[in-house]
């Protein structure tokens, strides 16, 4: 294989390096799986380079919209916190001024939702920064961090600590890499250096994969005995519905990496087969451990929808060797909710939905949402992977949407970047509901009078049953728009009337002169201070 | 043990955000616009300390999801950010509505050493309202950040003043907005009572505020006041300096009608305005203030099943020694354990300190200064509650250790995710009973 994962490095090659990852694009999904040669690509990452076809950057290469207005996002030092940081028994150790811990709050209410979730005791998460200061800058903060090492070793017994590198720790120079070293052989057990300064990629999610690597690479057992009942399931904090959908396969799922143990991650490598409900999340992990376990990732298209639950369902049968059993059981489902399904459709004429959340979990929304028949003419996907570290056949999950619900219209490719929000809503029927994760967009759709579904337990659209969970809390989402609509009359935007008339949300993109006009600027020449002096 | 602990200056457990949470002062303005000259996270993480993990707070007009940002990429560190910055600039300007553009340059920028200076005094050349301050995180709290931002406003935006000063008019320098999840309520409490005490008020943040020209006003101000122990005095030392404009430094926040009234006498005398008005107004608002607490000393003294007696305050200095004083002081609650977690510069330390000694004619505590969680609950364990119920005046991160002693928590500072805030004040006269009301609900069972 030409492009393995290579777990001797500690850093991880970038997702714009690795999958050719872009923050910006507008247009037809189906013209961006044109655009985005999956199958080249996959070629390349199997090492099946075709030469004249992928060989040059150009050819692969998808155009970006680049925008001089960016608003705050999420970085993959917080991915990271949000990873690493919600293991039961391990410590994170933010080497970092203390700004980089602000969000822990938010992660910490995360963390004990999904405690709850998976009937674990609740607890605060415990993630230690180093706090540093400006003379840290000036002279270096390396014995800063093996205090903090010590400290923590002392104070909490951790299983492993993990140390996570910030944008003013990597400027600065630090070599994590060393500490981990040296702490490793004091304290006895992993230290694990994580490079996940925000500064490092221009997508939040390479930090998945950065907090991904650091646990294959020193945490799972390197000896596997395996369970051959085991599956492992990536995600994130959301409640055990793959247990009882898999029980039917005789498997019992070892969630990764939010609210795991020490040893549950550790015998990632001895599972039967990695899995995931979002391949934006899971493929990196997943492609891991095949590629150094011999842990086989399953090739289906994810587990959204009837179709693609099917097909997930039958690919894991396959691999445990319950093809039989499997058909059966897939077959008694669809008899068992395809009535309360249909009477959702019923509810859903005429209602149009809008997804707003990370690349392959949107494809899978937009999934649940044209199942129960609702109109999706546009969504904002805060960033698009041409191909997953899997890249497997029946991976290419957008591809895998269009060719069976059809193209969406307007699929904009954008970071949560609020100011868009009006123009892109005007080009379509308004929406009457949004489905959203991450920050910042929902409060925006709120003011133009669309309620939000904050899909904060992101497995709730997952399975057979995830359509009729999902159709259930939309019609209670829906009912909320009395209060947007409330919102909408009496509170504006915070956008100039200039921008909140324009049609193309990437005007700025497309024309960078247009600022001209409304924010004219004159530059200093020297002959300006030429006349000053004299 | 607690020293060797010590040593590594770590923190478990948060109470501050950093320098460039003052994005957040600049979003409480009126037409405020923060731009975050930061590396991606930087305002996606303090939003979350110092707004929705807050009181689930929020924000209004720039703030929140809106924030403009630089996004600082490896390009940027490596080739200088300088151009993107610019651009930032002139499309914000374009884009988003405000009066009042604020650069706050984090970590990168500030380390990279791009001269933001520059860039940034090309739009004020040309007449746009943008400011910069260096907010780089490993210059502080968001308490020190807030002083670094409201400096850079007067000095780059509101500018020389050599005319005369308006008697009766007062620049307030209060709470540090978001900081404290009440900040908006509280903002409206005591400014009514200065209004109502017939002050004219530069309120400069929230609601009451009049924007940006009011900004412009704060050298016409016959006085500073500075409500709080320390956050704001730098602020009020370089006002005086530039404008030579006095400033009034009370450090506790009144709470409770004997405070308020005190409180208001104080700056009345101070400022030399006529006393009737406000004589009126304190008479009005103690007939109010006991009225309600004769109702609610029937269960305070009638309620059969017991009640809090002592408490621990974890907090801010500016929220911490106000509760603590109007608790013990006005309720009679036993102070056991104080620990203040701002990290007030040590210049000031004494001082609080002095405060803590004076709480009530015969109470005085050793106040503890400890930033890090691990430590502050550590010294928990240490206080001795007695038989009665503790009462813990914290956080959200001292939930675990409040389950571990079977206490009440009541969250009263940042962060705080078990409380959704809006309109409501635990100061003055009306914000007492609120604190009061919220406390007893919880003693008797309700969240």
């Amino acid at each position: 294989m030409a492009n393995k994962i290579n777990l001797e490095m500690s850093a991880v090659e970038n997702r714009e390096m690795r999958l050719g990852t872009i923050v910006g694009w507008d247009g037809k999904a189906s013209d961006l799986i044109e655009e985005s040669k999956y199958l080249e690509r996959s070629q390349k990452k199997h090492g099946q380079r075709q030469p004249g076809i992928c060989g040059t950057k150009s050819y692969c290469k998808l155009c970006e919209l680049n925008s001089p207005l960016n608003q705050q996002t999420m970085c993959a030092n917080a991915i990271v916190e949000c990873q690493i940081g919600n293991i039961t028994d391990c410590i994170l150790i933010q080497h970092a001024p203390i700004g980089c811990s602000a969000d822990q709050p938010w992660f910490n209410l995360a963390f004990n939702m999904g405690l709850g979730r998976r009937n674990k005791p609740p607890q605060n998460l415990k993630i230690y920064s180093t706090n540093l200061l400006e003379s840290d800058m000036v002279f270096g903060a390396s014995d800063r961090l093996r205090q903090t090492c010590r400290d923590v070793f002392e104070r909490e017994h951790p299983k492993a600590i993990f140390i996570s590198m910030a944008c003013a720790t990597a400027i600065i120079g630090e070599d994590i890499d060393s500490v981990a070293d040296e702490m490793e052989a004091e304290l006895g057990i992993p230290v694990v250096p994580l490079h996940c300064e925000g500064f490092r990629s221009k997508h939040w999610s390479t930090g998945f994969d950065i907090s991904q690597h650091g646990v294959v690479r020193q945490i799972v057992k390197k000896n596997p005995k395996k369970q051959n009942d085991l599956l492992n399931i990536v995600a994130l904090w959301g409640t055990d519905y793959f247990t009882p959908m898999l029980k039917p396969l005789g498997l019992r799922v070892n969630y990764m990496i939010d609210m795991a143990s020490f040893d549950e991650l550790a015998q990632a490598s001895e599972a039967v087969a990695t899995a995931t409900f979002c391949n934006t999340l899971g493929s990196y992990m997943a492609t891991a451990l095949e590629e150094h376990f011999g842990v086989p990732q399953v090739d289906a298209p994810q587990p959204y929808g009837f179709k693609g639950t099917d097909e997930w369902l039958r690919a894991i049968a396959k691999i445990v060797g319950k093809v039989e059993e499997t058909e059966a059981y897939i077959q008694a489902e669809h008899a068992r909710v395809l009535p309360r399904v249909q009477e959702l459709r019923e509810k859903f004429k005429g209602i149009s939905g809008f997804i707003m959340t990370g690349s392959a979990y949107a494809h899978g929304l937009i999934t649940v949402l044209k199942e129960l028949g609702i109109d999706v003419d546009g969504s904002i996907i805060f960033h698009h992977d041409p191909v997953y570290d899997g890249a497997g056949e029946h991976q290419n999950t957008l591809k895998e949407l269009v060719d069976t619900y059809g193209d969406v219209k307007y699929y904009t490719v954008s970071k949560t970047e609020a100011y868009q929000l009006t123009n892109i809503f005007r080009r379509i029927k308004k929406p009457d509901f949004v489905i959203i994760r991450h920050q910042g967009l929902a409060p925006e759709a709120a003011k133009l009078g669309i309620p939000a579904l904050a899909m904060g337990d992101e497995h709730i659209p997952v399975g057979y049953d995830g359509m009729i969970r999902t159709g259930e809390i939309l019609l209670d989402i829906i009912a909320r728009k009395k209060f947007n609509l409330v919102l909408q009359r009496h509170v504006s935007v915070p956008y100039t009337d200039w921008w909140v008339n324009q049609e193309d949300p990437f005007l700025l993109s497309h024309s960078p002169d247009a600022l001209d006009e409304v924010v004219p600027v004159k530059e200093r020449s020297i002959y300006d201070f030429e006349q000053e002096g004299a | 043990m607690a020293v060797k602990k010590k040593k590594g200056g770590s923190i478990v457990h948060p109470h501050y955000a950093c320098a460039v949470g003052a994005a957040y002062s600049v979003a409480a303005i009126k037409g405020g616009v923060p731009i975050a000259n930061c590396g991606p996270g930087c305002m996606y993480k303090q939003f979350f300390f110092l707004s929705f993990d807050n009181g689930f707070q929020g924000s209004a007009g720039a703030g929140g999801g809106n924030i403009p940002s630089a996004n600082v990429g490896e390009n940027d560190i490596v080739f200088g950010g300088a151009q993107k910055l610019d651009d930032l600039i002139k499309a914000s300007l374009g884009v988003v509505k405000g009066d009042l553009f604020v650069v706050l340059t984090g970590c990168s920028g500030e380390l990279v050493g791009d001269d933001v200076g520059a860039v940034v005094r090309k739009y004020q050349e040309n007449g746009y309202p943008v400011v910069f301050a260096d907010t780089g995180g490993f210059r502080g709290t968001n308490l020190n950040g807030h002083e670094i931002v409201v400096e850079a406003i007067i000095d780059q935006f509101v500018g020389d003043y050599h005319g005369p000063k308006k008697k009766g008019l007062v620049n307030l320098w209060f709470e540090t907005p978001y900081f404290n999840m009440n900040w908006r309520g509280d903002y409206l409490e005591i400014v009514r009572i200065l209004r109502s005490a017939g002050f004219e008020v530069n309120v400069l943040f929230g609601p009451e505020s009049g924007g940006v020209e009011e900004w412009k006003s704060i050298p016409k101000a016959q006085f500073n006041l500075v409500l709080s122990t320390w956050n704001g005095l730098k602020i009020a030392k370089h006002l005086k300096k530039k404008y030579n404009q006095p400033y009034l430094h009370i450090p506790v926040i009144p709470i409770g009608e004997e405070a308020t009234t005190a409180f208001i006498r104080q700056i009345v005398e101070y400022a030399g305005i006529d006393k009737a008005k406000s004589e009126a107004f304190i008479a009005d608002e103690a007939k109010i203030y006991y009225y309600f607490l004769e109702h609610f000393s029937d269960f305070f003294s009638e309620y059969w099943f017991g009640l809090p007696a002592k408490f621990a305050t974890i907090g801010n200095s500016t929220d911490n020694v106000a509760l603590t004083k109007f608790l013990a002081d006005q309720i009679g609650l036993i102070p056991v354990k104080q620990i203040i977690t701002d990290n007030p510069p040590d210049k000031y330390r004494d001082d609080i300190r002095e405060l803590y000694h004076n709480l009530s004619e015969d109470v005085s505590v050793e106040v503890e200064f400890i930033e890090d969680g691990y430590l502050v609950e550590e010294s928990l364990k240490q206080a001795e509650f007695g038989t009665s119920v503790p009462l813990i005046l914290g956080s959200t991160w001292e939930v675990d250790i409040a389950r571990e002693m079977n206490a009440l928590l009541i969250e009263i500072g940042a962060p705080t995710t078990e409380s959704v805030v809006i309109n409501r004040s635990y100061i003055g006269y009306r914000g007492a009973l609120t604190l009061l009301e919220r406390i007893y609900s919880a003693t008797v069972g309700g969240k």
